[in-house]
């Protein structure tokens, strides 16, 4: 919290930068290897210090596309409603207005004055709220911005917000929060313990599971296609290895869109999704997937948790909770 | 009622009961009567790959209806409606229980339909049979079931279906071509039916491991639960129990999968197949978790191919009717339908077991019969595994379970063990999905009846089916009032 | 099953091959199909004449079936459907003489599939010597006459007891079932018939119309037979086998739209399990036809104990057990039939089967007994002792002894399982019970048994 206290007179008033339409994932990925490069070979990754504190500034920008239209996303919707078992109908999921809005906060973080490589930076958690159901036909205003910049035990952490209203009404907001391992903030200021974001490994004790996926290996290509997300980590045994991971991985959030859609219509309408990523998922692969309602009494809302690990090794991959509102 | 009432009966003073039924009138459904089974039939079950392979689903269908035909002397006869169905189905088969009627020697004027509730479908079709005999629609009636996994459909993957789709729309060669032109190698390999829940991609041996271990149900349990099965199946068959409850199919004149010379040996040689990649857990449930008064000692994998059930083949049917319409065919009337109650559970988000909707619809059938658990003479429980049953009777007797999951006031009770699946069940016998239902259902009564005619009242039988989808079926089956009469008591001559 | 050879000498060019060459010619059996003439042209009726009387009562009764019946030869033209000889009245075998010499000039005359019947009195226990020649005499005659016959032809007699008319009720109806069709397979037969209470027959085609018949062994071959004859003649039949058996008779039962019942006949109480199945389901119990058998095939010095006490347990004390509960529970329903399957083994032995010869020398034995309790009930017990019949079984015998058996009989052919089942059907109907604890073989006057 102190780094989005520190920031937050900056940002009272930040810049609304219009886009006429919500700008392909393609380009974007083009120019963010382009910077990535340029942030790789001016600050070395491993280790160094972000430079100093005039240049740690977040872009002060949020940028907006004002007329989304969603009338024809019938068939991309349907593609991704049966890749993550979501129910096949008109709703749009969290994850899919999660993959709706991603171009945009890509597009924030490609910016030349955005701190962080995008390359190598890692999703680390995400949590998302959906005030009330969108549906297709609905005109859509996605915002995006990037705020939170903040130190973290291995690195620096982000967030990007996006914002998905209609008729002036917010009925989305998702924030994604980011790790750039290695890099320090200027200002030597270490993590609070609370900001660890994780469980101790030890702690973990796997529950009987409810459910459990086999991964096929084109299960990254899969999700790549349908999000646009054609990252090489998920997508390329070589693109992976060239980040140190043996095989392709899966995306977090096909996981954790998974994992909402097995919650299923117990969710409501309107709900909170959260999910934290940990071991990531080597492809092909089997995850072990255990997801437990809990009781709703006075201090908690009913809701559901859940979590999935490697069978084998016993090591989380991800964990999270959906909430009805 | 929505009909309104005649005005005799809204004439204050002609009728106490507001809430009493309008008087019988013509063109009104009659009121209920009861249905009975008046008698069954299947074919030996065969292990997958066996005697029957080659045999669809419809072949065997036909073979136990030609049995039961053959059996009552239905030859030519017009029933009011054949309901069956299959679980592993092929596309064709959709209107398999008409086709196999067609088929068959009863007159092509019966009607069918096709029905399906996973492994409950053949209780499910019986329970349908007997209501629509109830309420007066019809007067007789067979329902069965049929499965092979021998002959079980295999569909393209999904990429060549679509291209075939595509193709097949396609109004130029040009066009067809290109459809084509979009499948990739990997999708000429086809895709075979698992049993696997397409909600959770757990087959149903993964999820009941993980009631298992939860009840924390011993192997020794399991193994002596299938010992029984076998053992007990093998002496109805010796006593000739199955001689008017079984064709013969193809060569095959018992039930394969059935092991007479099974002993607890050779059942603890066997390797656990389920659960093996379980983490180890404590249970959570029941004695297991509570004895250590804290969390109890992890339990290993413990189910095998011994306490689970084989892929099997099979079908069966069974006969039920009207109490006029069995007098008017010289029919022994064998039980009466008493009632039945199906139930789900919420096993997606690990709120219960897979297979524990039985659980849940024993106490509310009971409940609404005024039965409590001890009143029947047999117990017919579906041994989809030793541990469903096992696990079942064990939530029955765990009274925080009952009060927290099935809102009783305390432990629901246990039952006599002797009592229990008396003359083997699906461990032994096999377990085709659809046909399950009729096999029990026709042993069932069969019991009643015997017992009533050996002790002169009434016997009880109480059946549950687990399925998959957490789906749950339970019935009560009665012998009748007056018993069959038996050759001392009547002569002719 | 089918012989071969049989079809080769009725056809084509091997037909005439067969004749240059002088090879047996097995004829094509005339069998009974429904509609076809009771026999294949007129017939004559002759008697010797003491018997004027009997003979014409006879030949009344003949006209009465619409048959075209001639007393006198006539001009040597006609081609005989059958020739009855009526000797009920002879009293010296010299009385013989005109009427067999008048059948021998009409001999060649009998066409194809024609029939000879006798009727005589058969020997009584207080028979003169000279009677006694009389009547036994007869019995040489037939059976010697059976060997001339050629064509698919057969001799056969009705020897009346007691004082049995020739036109009683069961007398004509064995006189018609030795011209009819129905009796393709049996040649140089005699029966013995007496008075019998029952009604004659009014429906040949279906004379066991309202009859509730339990034929056990019935999933297959003889059995099978007989089940779909009985029904065929209007009876309602029970068809049991073991339960191995089931698929097959299950078949059975819903062609011939009868009712299946599983059981194994050695069990302790078939005799029970039978009956409750024939009364729950079809009100009554009036034929009973022991047909379930089994063979077991070896040597004495051989024979191991589980083969004799099997064939004996299947083949006599299982009919025993189950005649014995049905009788002492009174179970059959009027004019009660029971027709047990017996074997030409039984009468004459046969090397490699003792068993089933002691088994079915049994059933003879069993029958005569229980036809002394029935004939009280206006029923009847009888046994029909096959010769070589074409089935599954039979099939299985090498080639040489298989052919070697077809050939010994007068009729150079086994028999199919039909011939058998017809013979039981007319020993089963309400007419012939007058025909009680007779052996009746069906076996083409094989030398085996003969």
């Amino acid at each position: 919290m102190t780094a989005a206290a520190q920031e937050a007179p900056e940002r009272r008033n930040p810049r609304l930068v219009t886009l006429p339409t919500l700008p392909g994932l393609g380009g974007l990925y083009a120019k963010g290897v382009a910077s990535s490069g340029r942030i790789a070979v001016t600050r070395s990754p491993v280790g160094r210090v972000l430079p100093g504190p005039r240049d740690v500034v977040l872009p002060d920008v949020v940028y907006r596309v004002a007329d989304v239209p969603t009338a024809d996303v019938t068939e991309h919707l349907t593609a991704y409603q049966r890749l993550v078992g979501e129910r096949v109908d008109d709703t749009l999921p969290a994850g899919y207005l999660h993959v709706l809005a991603f171009p945009l906060a890509t597009a924030l973080m490609v910016r030349g004055d955005f701190p962080l490589p995008l390359l190598g930076l890692v999703h680390v958690s995400n949590a998302v709220s959906v005030h009330r159901p969108v549906r297709v036909g609905d005109v859509l205003e996605v915002r995006a911005s990037a705020e939170n910049l903040r130190a973290h035990r291995r690195g620096v952490q982000v967030d990007l917000v996006t914002e998905v209203s209609t008729g002036g009404e917010l009925v989305y907001r998702g924030v994604s929060t980011y790790l750039a391992k290695g890099f320090r903030l200027p200002s030597g200021e270490e993590p609070l313990p609370e900001q660890t974001d994780e469980v101790p490994r030890e702690d973990f004790v796997p529950p009987f599971p409810t459910a459990r996926w086999a991964l096929g290996s084109g299960t990254g290509r899969a999700y790549g296609a349908i999000s646009g997300d054609r990252n090489p980590i998920h997508t390329s045994t070589l693109g992976a290895k060239a980040f140190g991971f043996p095989r392709t991985i899966a995306h977090g959030m096909y996981t954790a869109a998974r994992a909402l859609a097995e919650v299923g219509a117990a969710r409501g309408d309107a709900y909170d999704w959260t999910v934290e990523f940990e071991k990531p998922v080597l492809l092909p692969g089997t995850v072990q997937v255990a997801i437990t309602r809990t009781p709703d009494d006075a201090a908690h809302p009913g809701g559901f948790t859940y979590v999935g690990w490697n069978g084998k090794s016993g090591k989380r991959h991800l964990g999270g909770t959906v909430t009805p509102r | 009622m929505a009909t309104p009432k005649t005005p005799q009966t809204t004439t204050p003073g002609t009728d106490e009961r507001p809430d009493a039924l309008p008087v019988e009138q013509p063109g009104r459904t009659p009121a209920l009567r009861d249905a009975y089974v008046l008698g069954g039939n299947r074919i030996p079950f065969a292990r997958a790959g066996g005697k029957y392979t080659g045999a669809s689903n419809q072949d065997m269908f036909t073979a136990a209806l030609e049995g039961l035909v053959a059996r009552y002397g239905l030859q030519g006869e017009r029933l009011g409606e054949v309901v069956g169905g299959a679980v592993l189905k092929h596309s064709r088969d959709f209107n398999l229980i008409r086709e196999s009627v067609l088929g068959s020697s009863l007159s092509p004027q019966t009607p069918a339909f096709d029905l399906q509730q996973a492994c409950a479908t053949g209780l499910e079709a019986v329970v349908t049979v007997s209501n629509k005999i109830r309420l007066g629609q019809i007067e007789s009636g067979v329902a069965g079931g049929s499965d092979t996994v021998s002959d079980a459909p295999v569909a393209v993957s999904e990429g060549l279906r679509k291209a075939l789709l595509k193709a097949s729309h396609a109004k130029t060669l040009g066009a067809r071509l290109k459809a084509f032109a979009a499948v990739r190698p990997g999708d000429l390999a086809p895709s075979t039916p698992s049993t696997g829940e397409p909600r959770t991609g757990l087959s149903m041996g993964e999820h009941q491991a993980i009631t298992t271990a939860a009840w924390g149900i011993s192997r020794e349990a399991q193994d002596e639960v299938a010992l029984n099965s076998h053992l007990n199946l093998a002496a109805a068959w010796k006593a000739g129990f199955f001689d008017d409850l079984v064709t013969p199919f193809r060569g095959l004149t018992q039930d394969q999968n059935m092991r007479a010379d099974s002993s607890a040996e050779k059942l603890a040689s066997l390797k656990p197949v389920f659960g093996k990649h379980l983490t180890p857990s404590a249970p959570t449930h029941g004695a297991a978790a509570s004895e250590a008064g804290g969390p109890a000692l992890p339990t290993g994998p413990t189910m095998t191919a011994g306490n689970s059930t084989p892929l099997t083949d099979g079908a069966s049917v069974v006969l039920l009717g009207s109490r006029e319409w069995a007098a008017e065919h010289d029919l022994a009337v064998l039980a009466r339908v008493v009632d039945a109650e199906s139930a789900a559970v919420d096993f997606v988000h690990g709120h219960e077991g897979l297979l524990m909707a039985p659980a849940h619809a024993v106490p509310r059938l009971l409940a609404r019969n005024g039965l409590a658990l001890e009143d029947f003479d047999f117990y017919e429980i579906h041994e989809a595994f030793a541990s469903t049953v096992l696990t079942t009777l064990a939530a029955w007797e765990d009274d925080d379970y009952c009060r927290t999951e099935l809102g009783l006031d305390g432990a629901f009770g246990s039952i006599d063990r002797s009592r229990l699946n008396v003359h083997g069940s699906s461990l032994a016998a096999g377990h085709p999905f659809a046909a399950t239902g009729g096999r029990i259902v026709a042993t069932a009564a069969k019991l009643v009846a015997d017992k009533a005619r050996e002790t002169g009242r009434p016997a009880r039988a109480l059946i549950s089916i687990c399925a998959a989808g957490g789906l749950g079926l339970a019935a009560i089956l009665e012998s009748t009032a007056s018993p069959a009469v038996t050759p001392a008591q009547s002569t002719e001559s | 099953m089918t012989d071969k050879y049989l079809s080769a000498v009725n056809s084509g060019f091997t037909k005439t091959l067969a004749k240059k060459l002088g090879l047996p010619r097995p004829a094509v059996l005339r069998r009974y199909r429904p509609g076809d003439p009771l026999v294949p042209g007129p017939v004559l009726v002759i008697g010797e004449p003491g018997s004027a009387k009997d003979t014409n009562a006879v030949a009344q009764a003949l006209l009465g079936w619409d048959l075209d019946v001639r007393q006198n030869a006539g001009d040597g033209e006609t081609r005989w459907g059958a020739i009855v000889v009526v000797l009920t009245g002879a009293t010296s075998p010299a009385d013989f003489s005109a009427p067999v010499l008048e059948l021998g000039a009409n001999l060649r005359r009998l066409a194809p599939g024609g029939r000879v019947v006798t009727v005589s009195r058969a020997p009584a226990d207080d028979d003169t010597p000279l009677l006694a020649a009389t009547r036994q005499g007869v019995d040489g005659f037939l059976r010697s006459l059976a060997k001339e016959l050629r064509a698919g032809a057969t001799a056969n007699g009705i020897q009346l007891t007691a004082d049995a008319a020739p036109d009683s009720t069961s007398a004509l109806a064995t006189l018609r079932f030795f011209l009819s069709g129905s009796s393709a397979f049996v040649d140089g037969q005699l029966l013995h018939v007496g008075p019998a209470a029952a009604e004659a027959t009014t429906d040949w085609d279906r004379p066991l119309a309202g009859r509730v018949a339990v034929v056990t062994g019935a999933a297959r071959g003889i059995g099978a037979a007989i089940a779909r004859t009985l029904a065929r003649d209007g009876a309602t039949v029970v068809v049991v086998d073991v339960p191995a058996a089931g698929e097959s008779l299950a078949k059975v039962a819903n062609e011939i739209k009868g009712t299946a019942l599983q059981l194994d006949v050695t069990a302790e109480d078939a005799g029970a399990r039978i009956l409750e199945h024939a009364r729950t389901r079809h009100g009554g119990l009036h034929i009973l036809v022991h047909n379930a058998g089994i063979l077991r095939d070896k040597l004495l010095a051989n024979m191991s104990p589980d083969k004799w006490d099997a064939v004996i347990a299947v083949n006599l004390l299982s009919q025993l057990r189950i005649n014995e509960y049905l009788l002492g529970a009174n179970g059959f329903s009027e004019a009660p039939h029971i027709v047990s399957l017996a074997s030409t083994s039984g009468i004459a032995g046969n090397r490699g089967q003792t068993n089933y010869g002691a088994s079915k020398a049994g059933v003879i034995g069993h029958t005569r007994a229980t036809a002394r309790l029935l004939a009280p009930l206006g029923g009847s017990a009888n046994a029909v002792a096959p010769g070589f019949i074409e089935t599954d079984m039979t099939a299985s015998i090498p080639l040489v002894q298989r052919e070697m058996a077809r050939r010994v009989s007068s009729l150079q052919q086994g028999g199919q399982p039909i011939d058998v089942a017809e013979a039981i059907a007319f020993l089963a109907s309400p007419a012939a019970a007058g025909v009680n604890g007779q052996v009746l073989r069906v076996c083409g006057q094989s030398l085996v048994g003969a």
